[in-house]
């Protein structure tokens, strides 16, 4: 198989170890769920990016919810999401949650000890790249999984690069749905 | 013994060379510092804010066992593993800012040398005595004459040669190690940049002890056309000024337009306040391709390597003008002027010329003959339009924008005849031309986009160069009292997530009372902005260096008068001596001057080793959301780290439980929260209640600004007691510590590292 080059070509890869590309929703509600202590890192992007007119800070807390998996609001997150009267479990901004994430001996945001699987989602891609890239070389304890429409190499688990907006959107709902139904 | 010999010996040799028989301060602990010298400075630092690494290639191919896969806990054929890969690749990328600024420096000094003598006076006016502070704090020389600065260069030129030495196969195999090397490097860059600037100021007659310098006409459309117009690309003023003195002894100065892009621009405006400042680096090549530029004028660094290509394809004529960037070119410095000319214009052949009398000459007399005969018409509205109908919308061009957004969209509403997305996207472009590289249509991106672009024209205050002591004087106790809440150094290069970033934080926090500071590529688009009243932050905010100043020190070598005025600071302002004194100076901006710069944009290997000379300094920086890419940042963990210092006074270790600064190198994704980051990392142990009050405030209300309200969730960290809670959210923040059970603690009276980790300097040392 070919290596899947990232939509965006400053994030290619220059390496040998890069992300299993996912399609499967199943699949990735199944990963989700197996995850004993997951957490869902939120991104800036989901307050500007919307499909059909849904913002996706709105996705994404519906998989928060349907997976009961906590969150942690990053840069201005945080703002839009007290207007949505949803209260963040943490706020760190990106590069301080993957500085703690880092730290096998950390207790993660629930104070439960760390977390074993940490999704990304809504991160500029170059930014999320490079922090994945960080819990990949510095990590070995917890998996990362990406839900931005791209594909990210230095992930473990990555959605491939849409093509288009719907079979993305067609994804994320077929992952809320298996997440309700696995719940 | 023969060891114990060769020390003294070559403490002497640096005595001798530093001149310390001269006894206008006594020689400190580390005068000339090699790579152990500050070492365990740089250890203490890292001990508190550890090396983040976000790997930015898994592999190395820097020797022939390569290449070696480092990915996790893998090593290189030579031992090496991926952090200390990083950081040996973050040392290398200030070696290589460190050298482009000292290289520079030897190079603007050999010219003035040349053009005045060795013994040609330093002196920076009247408001100016400490002219120096990074040469007379690390090198411990006071620079009377140009001569002088030859020394300080020859150390930087020295140490630059062990540490390159170091990034070998085989060599240095620890990371906290090579971090100690690359905060070494971006010290040496300091003292760098402050030689090249003292050489520039004092050579060319720049303007110096005035913070009124004038304000410079700045933008394209500020350019005049019609006349024949030579562009300078670069950073080196040497070739500029006397293409200036060629004019004007000529009288031709009337008859032709000169401007520049990037740093040249702010020098030569610094040397004549007739010249245009086209715009940051991100309009380079926008300014090239418009064809506006009759002849282009390149020295050194953040030039457009495929100029040549582009000066050709603009119809332009170029010459090059400095060793460093030679372009393939011939080199005609011997040849004959008028056989130059004739074979620029004639056969429109581009030259490297080395001699700045004769490249000046060529330029002004190849432009005056060219000009009449080109075309430099933008394109219309409907042409736009009738070229962006050949758009079919494939995203080529988004996949390759390192800005990450989608220019074909906006290509697409143009050929419906709509500019408004395109004209957003401008502001995002950092102009580098990989999308219409990458277009398989052909469509000229470059061409539509400045149709889009703002054909207006704005202000921009010429470089002044050092902050005057008499300023310093007065802003000295305020500053580390805190009750000026922050110097904030907004500065460096346009890779910038959105260009329009710069003047919303310069307005913000002048607005705030700050003293703000800008350089740079940011000094230029600070200005590129007006208030409801037509004014720019130049215009719209005093130029001193006080609460409520805007001030531009100048180009990139400027900058090393911001990190030269903490220093004085802790000389002038708190007497502490400064002579081969480094850890003391650094150890005082750490603890106790709340200033903070914020690279916005940096792209280049001279930010990153500027950003480390300010951490090794003690000062924090904030970089944009691209400076991931530079694979390293300093990050304190605020609620596990180790937040204790001496109190000098009482000779005790107190653990203050508070992280201030928080971070020394820190990205953030959104300018939203840079702004609340800003004012974090301007908080200092050494705040009084008053100024500590002061800083919270403004870190509560921009939070709420920015982060939709509520308190910032580690506000608690940063009171002490309960006079340091701002009078108008005291009822507030009093109601969440109690619900948090927070207990007060005593402020340290004089917060110092000094006395904390193995240190030749005693404690005492920092009492004033
Ligand atoms: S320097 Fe070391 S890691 Fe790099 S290619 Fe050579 S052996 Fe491999
Ligand atoms: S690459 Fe060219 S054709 Fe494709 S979307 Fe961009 S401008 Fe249009
Ligand atoms: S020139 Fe501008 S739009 Fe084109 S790729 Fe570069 S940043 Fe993106």
């Amino acid at each position: 198989m070919s290596a899947v080059i990232p939509y965006h070509r400053v994030n290619v890869l220059t390496g040998l170890k890069s992300a299993r590309l996912i399609e499967d929703a199943q699949e990735y509600a199944d990963l989700i769920q197996k995850a004993r202590r997951p957490l869902l890192i939120l991104g800036p992007l989901l307050l500007k990016w919307s499909l059909d007119g849904k913002l996706l800070i709105e996705y994404a807390l519906e998989i928060a919810k349907a997976a009961n998996i906590p969150t942690c609001a990053t840069a201005q997150v945080r703002a839009k999401m007290a207007e949505l009267g949803v209260k963040p479990d943490s706020f760190y901004d990106v590069v301080e949650i993957i500085n703690a994430l880092k730290d096998p001996n950390w207790r993660g945001v629930k104070k439960e000890g760390n977390h074993d699987l940490v999704l990304f989602f809504g991160i500029r891609s170059d930014l999320g790249e490079q922090g994945l890239s960080v819990l990949k070389h510095f990590a070995p304890h917890l998996k990362t999984m990406t839900l931005c429409k791209y594909y990210f190499p230095h992930a473990n688990y990555s959605l491939p690069n849409f093509r288009k907006d719907e079979q993305w959107k067609a994804f994320l709902e077929s992952l809320i749905d298996n997440l309700k139904k696995g719940a | 013994m023969a060891e114990v010999k060769g020390i003294t010996r070559k403490l002497k040799e640096i005595h001798e060379k530093i001149k310390a028989e001269i006894p206008w301060e006594p020689v400190g602990p580390t005068p000339m510092p090699e790579i152990p010298d500050l070492r365990n400075w740089d250890m203490r630092l890292l001990k508190t804010y550890a090396p983040f690494y976000a790997p930015f290639c898994d592999l190395c191919c820097f020797c022939t066992y390569g290449k070696c896969d480092l990915t996790e806990t893998r090593r290189g054929a030579c031992g090496i593993d991926i952090g200390t890969q990083q950081a040996r690749w973050v040392l290398l990328a200030c070696l290589m800012g460190c050298s482009a600024h000292s290289a520079h420096a030897g190079h603007i000094l050999e010219f003035l040398i040349e053009r005045h003598g060795p013994d040609k006076k330093i002196d920076l006016g009247g408001s100016i005595n400490i002219e120096a502070p990074h040469i007379r704090t690390v090198v411990g020389l006071k620079p009377e004459t140009l001569g002088d600065l030859v020394i300080a260069i020859e150390y930087v030129y020295k140490e630059i040669t062990h540490l390159l030495d170091s990034t070998n196969m085989g060599q240095e195999g620890s990371c906290l190690d090579y971090e100690s090397k690359a905060l070494h490097a971006g010290m040496l860059d300091h003292v760098g940049m402050e030689v090249a600037d003292i050489a520039q100021i004092v050579g060319f007659n720049y303007p110096t002890s005035v913070a009124d310098t004038p304000l410079i006409d700045l933008g394209w459309a500020a350019v005049d056309k019609s006349k024949p117009v030579i562009l300078f690309v670069g950073h080196n003023p040497a070739t500029s000024t006397v293409v200036i003195d060629y004019l004007r002894e000529n009288n031709l100065y009337d008859q032709v337009e000169v401007c520049g892009v990037c740093c040249t621009a702010l020098e030569t405006s610094r040397y004549s306040d007739r010249a245009k400042v086209v715009g940051p680096f991100s309009r380079q090549l926008f300014f090239i391709r418009s064809g506006i530029a009759d002849v282009i004028m390149t020295d050194e660094q953040c030039i457009r390597t495929d100029m040549p290509i582009e000066a050709s394809k603009a119809g332009s004529a170029l010459i090059a003008t400095l060793d460093k960037v030679m372009y393939g070119l011939e080199d005609a410095s011997e040849m004959d002027t008028e056989g130059i000319v004739k074979q620029m214009v004639e056969d429109k052949k581009h030259f490297a010329i080395l001699d700045p009398r004769k490249a000046a000459e060529v330029a002004a007399k190849v432009a005056m003959e060219i000009a009449p005969q080109r075309r430099k018409e933008w394109l219309t509205e409907e042409e736009a339009k009738e070229l962006a109908k050949n758009c079919n919308v494939c995203g080529m061009c988004e996949q390759v924008c390192p800005n990450l957004f989608n220019i074909g969209a906006g290509i697409a509403e143009v050929a419906k005849g709509n500019f408004d997305l395109i004209r957003e996207q401008f502001n995002l472009c950092v102009g580098c031309g990989k999308c219409e590289a990458e277009c398989p249509r052909k469509i000229p991106i470059f061409k539509i986009m400045q149709v889009a672009a703002s054909m207006e024209s704005w202000k921009v205050r010429a470089g002044r160069g050092p902050i005057m002591d008499t300023e310093i004087r007065t802003v000295g106790a305020p500053i580390t009292l805190g009750t000026i809440p922050g110097v904030v150094a907004i500065v460096g290069c346009s890779n910038f997530p959105d260009i329009r970033d710069i003047a919303e934080m310069v307005d913000e926090f002048a607005k705030r009372k700050y003293i703000v500071v800008v350089s740079g590529c940011s000094s230029m688009v600070a200005g590129m902005w007006k208030d409801a009243d037509g004014k720019t932050v130049y215009e719209k905010y005093p130029p001193d260096f006080e609460g409520g100043g805007v001030v531009n020190v100048g180009s990139c070598v400027a900058n090393s008068h911001i990190t030269g005025a903490a220093i004085k600071i802790a000389n002038i302002f708190a007497a502490l001596p400064l002579r081969g004194n480094y850890e003391v100076m650094a150890d005082y901006v750490l603890n106790r001057v709340g200033a903070v710069g914020v690279a916005w944009g940096a792209y280049s290997q001279k930010a990153a080793s500027i950003a480390t000379g300010c951490n090794r300094l003690g000062i924090p920086v904030i970089l944009g959301p691209h400076s991931s890419k530079y694979r390293r940042l300093y990050l304190s963990r605020k609620e596990e780290d180790d937040w204790r210092v001496m109190d000098a006074r009482k000779k005790e270790i107190v653990d203050t439980g508070e992280p201030s600064p928080e971070h020394l190198a820190y990205v953030c994704e959104t300018k939203e929260k840079a702004m609340v980051m800003i004012p974090k990392l301007c908080i200092r142990k050494n705040d009084t209640p008053q100024g500590r009050a002061i800083k919270l405030n403004h870190y509560i209300s921009l939070h709420k600004k920015y982060m939709g309200g509520g308190l910032p969730e580690d506000i608690q960290l940063f009171v002490r007691r309960d006079p340091d809670i701002p009078l108008v959210y005291k009822k507030e923040v009093r109601a969440y510590l109690q619900e948090i059970g927070w207990q007060p603690k005593e402020p340290v009276g004089l917060p110092t590292f000094i006395g904390t980790y193995p240190s030749k300097v005693p404690v005492d040392a920092v009492i004033h």
